[in-house]
């Protein structure tokens, strides 16, 4: 850290002629620099330019710091940057520095009988819940060890969220929701749970669900076309609808013994194809969106249980998160990428940008609760992948791989979620695996 | 000879009329009469009196003296010649002059040419010219000097002298005007010593040489002749190739005659038709998204139920597969023959009922797959039980032949799983397609003669078979998307035949040999046709029974074609050679346009297994979604 960032003061180096202006901005202000502009070689990387940082900021540890330019990283020297984009050298270059983050570290994987299809994490009691293609939910801790298993959907389990820390939330392919409570002590062997309740009105798979723990409600997506809104309140919750006579005696033992049912508070009607992903507005809860294959993202009003606003894509949707800070939505498609959106009625443009990378359908989103540009995908081309919403140009900034013994790497992901226990994800390998998150901002 | 004349008042007999006046006619008509014609006051000419017959035959023996034969046609006697009329017919057969007294050999009497006039004709005096000297000489001689000064003419020039030796071929190709269309011959080189009637010795060939020669093929040779010597030009014989090398000059022109070919200066880019790219043709099928894997053996099937979520894939391990759509996760399934293939799947259109026809060997199993909800299921049950009644009655009341098709309940065991009911058609069924209300569904068993096609009811549990007679080898049949049309593919034709008048509207003729499937297109007035012989036609019905474009891009049989049902422009064709191809298949809404047709993408995944690639292929309800199943035991998903 002496000859490199020695040459812009003192221009001791006889090969750097070329000195640019640039100024330094950042969005964290504990890391912030002057942003008066001075001068650098121009024939600076991303290396260089990180050490001026540090020796401004006059920190004891070197900390590596990724520069953005116009919406991407800078890869190569500040020159050939301008040169490849026709920039002039004359002008003031303006740097927008973050932290960078390091390669994320597989950590951990829990073996599966099936496919996992969903994964929620709860921060508190720092456990991981797991939703899986033989119909059972299982909570596990971080140390590979299964505290609880739901049984009692007839199907494959789709999706399951924790609502609090011991209640549970899941569908599936049987169409009906579960709550669960896993709240006794983990006692030291497996111990089963049943469902409290049982919630009926889908009238197929219940693809994804997404709960909001302060009013307790939930919202389903369904493969009918059809957004669930639940609460989990069961004195609040409406009693089940009459089913017309059920066709079969066998399927009928099963349910009769099963939990008490109840109905939905609204089935929200609007989707002219099967709905894939739901979200709660994190700063408003009467905000619901939903994302759809007809290639629609849906804003639903929920407090009156009307449609708010529609906006149409170029393609069928698959997934949906909220990037709270930013007022934007992530929305996977299954055309391999994940799109940027405004979700507000002033809002012009529909798509704001596009990150591309997934060579298969993006299937799960989840934002970092620490980074509000930062986000998690999986897709059914068997990674998972880090963007930073900053840099649209880039791609993925990392991208993770499925860890475990003969695996072909075309295994599909089919649930993420970023958590403070890492970055987790379950899919077709059966597994549930964890890899650190990436050390940073 | 006429008489001497002599010139008194009487003498002229111009004016003597002829005596007989009957004219220029054959004197035979009057043969029967006594008369031989009318003088002129109308008074018949009488018949001159003849003799006896004897003195016919004297007279015809002793000929008289000027006896012609010939009859006097004014006196209707004998024609006679006088002595002297004898005498000059005599003369003028001799060549002499025929008048007598004519003397041929007369002295000439000269009037003006032997004797010289003292007095001249003419007084007029002598002209100038006769004294003057010529001008038009002088202006031929001018002409001669100038050329001279001018050098044209050389006088007393000395005599060019011939070289003694000189190159005979110097000139051998007579230069030509430059002219586009002259060629001039290539130049053969001068000949060699060894061409020569005398070549030095080194030149003869030896008896090895000689031998190798001969046994060569004469078009081997690199020589055409072998060097002789001859002691003198004149011991040298006549060529004896002459005639041969003649012949093969004449052969030469004939069969490679030179031509300047006349390039065209047009680049071939610009001849074809301007066609848009496909990336403006986005969204169309590009990578495979999902892999159905589970099947052993051919997967030969498969089918997309309407709402798009499920997929039924059907194949030679007799089993009815239904997968989640995106996942690739197989939901159900169903073994329906031992060793017999599933040959096709297809849902029911509707989504309020979900209900599969499958076909394996000479069942069509009607199949609610547990996967829907109870209102749907309760539906599906609905619409398959509502008929057993009615078949019930019908049975008891008709004694009409045998229906084509049984209807009966299925097994306790299949019965568990979800088969509602078996529609036995007796033929190998081959291939289904739905009625679009979903009430009728026609069953194909190519093998079938006459009872080939089937249309069952659902409602009633009823089968019939619509035609009496079998037209060939049906392969396929479909329903108009919203009219009563029933389209029926044989081998070579497409039958069109209107279901509400019940008779034969139009045929098709693609010109294939041997036709795979067909779609229609969901405006109805367009059709797409795949053959085993490689080729993808398009038939636009409103233009006429020829195909409107054919494709041949595939490398091997096409397999099943498909429009996109759900409104976007696209289609695609399976093959054998394991490529799906994806095309942009545009129809206006204006008659006067037609469809526009772009290929688009070939979509490779699907391994070719014992010849067999791509067996069936599918578009998702609405998007644009494919979905093909392969010989290789895989289904996939393209996206």
């Amino acid at each position: 850290m002496t000859s490199a960032e020695d040459s812009p003061m003192g221009g001791t180096d006889p090969q750097s002629t070329h000195q640019i202006q640039v100024k330094f901005t950042t969005r964290h202000p504990e890391i912030a620099v002057p942003t008066a502009p001075i001068l650098v070689p121009a024939n600076l990387k991303r290396y260089g330019l990180s050490q001026i940082i540090n020796h401004l900021l006059d920190t004891s540890t070197a900390t590596p710091f990724e520069f953005l330019i116009n919406g991407s990283f800078l890869r190569t020297s500040i020159e050939k940057y301008l040169s490849d984009n026709g920039l002039s050298s004359e002008s003031v270059l303006t740097l927008e520095y973050v932290r960078a983050i390091l390669p994320p570290k597989f950590q951990a994987a829990f073996q599966h009988d099936d496919w996992v299809s969903s994964v929620s994490v709860e921060g508190e009691n720092r456990r991981i819940l797991s939703g899986s293609y033989d119909g059972i939910v299982r909570v596990w801790n971080e140390s590979a060890q299964c505290l609880y298993t739901g049984v009692g959907h007839t199907d494959a389990v789709k999706t399951t969220k924790w609502m609090s820390a011991t209640k549970i939330v899941s569908a599936g392919m049987d169409r009906g929701l579960r709550i669960w409570e896993v709240d006794g002590e983990y006692i030291g062997e497996i111990s089963e749970v049943s469902a409290l309740a049982e919630f009926v009105g889908h009238r197929s798979t219940v693809e994804k669900i997404s709960v909001d723990s302060s009013s307790g409600r939930v919202l389903s997506a369904g493969m009918d076309s059809l957004v669930g809104l639940w609460t989990t309140n069961i004195s609040e919750a409406p009693k089940a609808p009459k089913e017309a006579p059920v066709p079969k005696a066998k399927r009928r033992k099963e349910s009769s013994a099963g939990p008490p049912r109840y109905g939905s508070l609204r089935m929200l009607e609007g989707h002219t194809s099967p709905v894939s992903g739901v979200a709660f507005d994190p700063k408003d809860s009467t905000v619901g969106y939903s994302v759809s294959w007809d290639h629609t993202i849906r804003t639903w009003d929920l407090a009156t249980c009307s449609l708010a606003d529609s906006r149409t894509t170029q393609h069928p949707l698959l997934s949906v998160c909220v990037l709270p800070t930013l007022s934007l939505l992530a929305c996977g498609s299954s055309a391999r990428h994940i799109t940027l959106h405004d979700p507000r009625v002033s809002a012009s443009t529909v798509t704001t940008s596009t990150l591309r990378g997934h060579t298969n359908a993006v299937v799960a989103l989840s934002p970092n609760k620490n980074s509000e540009w930062q986000m998690v995908s999986a897709s059914h081309d068997g990674t998972l992948r880090i963007w930073d919403v900053r840099a649209t140009e880039s791609g993925s900034i990392w991208t993770i791989k499925r860890e475990g013994e003969g695996l072909s790497g075309k295994e599909k992901v089919f649930d993420v979620e970023w958590s403070s226990l890492g970055i987790v994800s379950g899919g077709e390998d059966k597994r549930v695996q964890i890899d650190e998150s990436p050390k940073g901002e | 000879m006429y008489p001497e004349i002599d010139p008194v008042y009487d003498s002229d007999d111009t004016d003597v009329e002829e005596a007989n006046t009957i004219g220029n006619i054959p004197l035979e008509f009057y043969d029967e009469y006594p008369h031989i014609g009318y003088d002129i006051n109308g008074k018949k000419l009488m018949r001159p009196a003849k003799g006896a017959a004897l003195d016919a035959l004297l007279d015809s023996i002793e000929v008289p003296k000027g006896w012609t034969g010939m009859t006097d046609r004014n006196t209707g006697g004998d024609l006679m010649l006088t002595q002297e009329e004898l005498e000059m017919v005599r003369k003028i057969q001799m060549g002499e002059v025929p008048v007598d007294g004519y003397d041929p050999y007369a002295p000439m009497v000269e009037y003006f040419t032997s004797k010289t006039e003292v007095m001249p004709l003419s007084a007029a005096p002598e002209p100038k010219r006769r004294f003057i000297p010529s001008k038009h000489e002088a202006k031929r001689v001018m002409k001669i000097v100038k050329a001279i000064r001018e050098g044209r003419i050389v006088p007393n020039k000395p005599k060019e002298e011939e070289p003694q030796f000189y190159d005979i071929w110097a000139d051998d190709a007579p230069s030509r005007p430059d002219h586009i269309m002259n060629i001039p011959a290539p130049k053969l080189p001068p000949p060699t010593h060894d061409e020569s009637y005398n070549p030095p010795a080194e030149y003869l060939p030896t008896k090895d040489e000689k031998k190798a020669w001969e046994e060569l093929d004469p078009e081997d040779r690199d020589k055409d002749y072998l060097p002789r010597k001859y002691s003198a030009l004149r011991l040298v014989p006549g060529y004896d190739g002459f005639v041969r090398e003649r012949f093969e000059r004449c052969l030469d022109l004939y069969l490679a005659p030179r031509v300047r070919r006349n390039k065209l200066n047009i680049d071939p880019e610009s001849l074809l038709p301007k066609l848009p790219s496909p990336q403006e043709l986005k969204p169309f099928p590009t990578t495979t998204a999902t892999i159905y894997r589970g099947h052993e053996g051919k997967v030969r099937t498969l089918g997309i139920d309407p709402s798009g979520v499920w997929l039924a894939t059907g194949g030679d391990d007799g089993t009815v597969r239904i997968w989640e759509v995106l996942t690739g996760r197989e939901v159900w399934k169903v073994k329906l023959g031992e060793d017999e293939s599933v040959n096709t799947v297809k849902w029911r259109p509707g989504r309020e009922a979900g209900i599969l026809a499958a076909a394996a060997g000479d069942d069509v199993y009607l199949i609610m797959p547990p996967i829907f909800d109870h209102e749907t299921e309760a539906a599906g049950k609905e619409v398959l039980s509502v008929g057993w009644g009615y078949a019930e009655v019908v049975k008891k009341n008709s004694l009409k032949k045998e229906p084509p098709a049984k209807w009966s309940k299925p097994s306790d065991k299949l019965a568990e799983v979800g088969v509602a009911a078996i529609v036995t058609v007796r033929i190998s069924v081959k291939h289904i397609s739905w009625h679009r209300r979903g009430d009728y569904f026609a069953t194909v068993s190519p093998e079938g003669q006459n009872r080939a096609v089937a249309i069952h009811q659902l409602s009633k549990h009823q089968s019939q078979s619509p035609f009496r007679k079998s037209k060939g080898i049906v392969q396929r049949v479909e329903f108009h998307p919203f009219r009563p049309i029933l389209f029926v593919a044989t081998q070579r034709y497409i039958r069109v035949y209107d279901l509400a008048k019940q008779e034969l509207t139009k045929t098709l003729q693609p010109g294939s040999r041997w036709i795979s499937s067909f779609d229609v297109h969901s405006g109805g007035d367009n059709l797409i046709v795949g053959s085993y012989d490689k080729r993808l036609l398009w038939h636009d019905l409103d233009l006429s029974t020829k195909p409107y474009r054919t494709l041949r891009y595939h490398q091997k049989a096409i397999r099943s074609v498909k429009y996109h049902q759900g409104g976007l422009p696209l289609f695609c064709s399976a093959s054998d050679d394991g490529t799906v191809q994806v095309f942009h298949g545009k129809v206006f809404g204006d008659l006067m346009e037609n469809a526009l047709i772009v290929p688009l993408k070939v979509l490779r995944g699907h391994v070719v297994k014992q010849a067999l690639g791509v067996l069936d292929v599918e578009w998702h309800p609405r998007e644009c979604w494919l979905f093909s199943a392969g010989a290789d035991g895989t289904a996939r998903l393209w996206n």
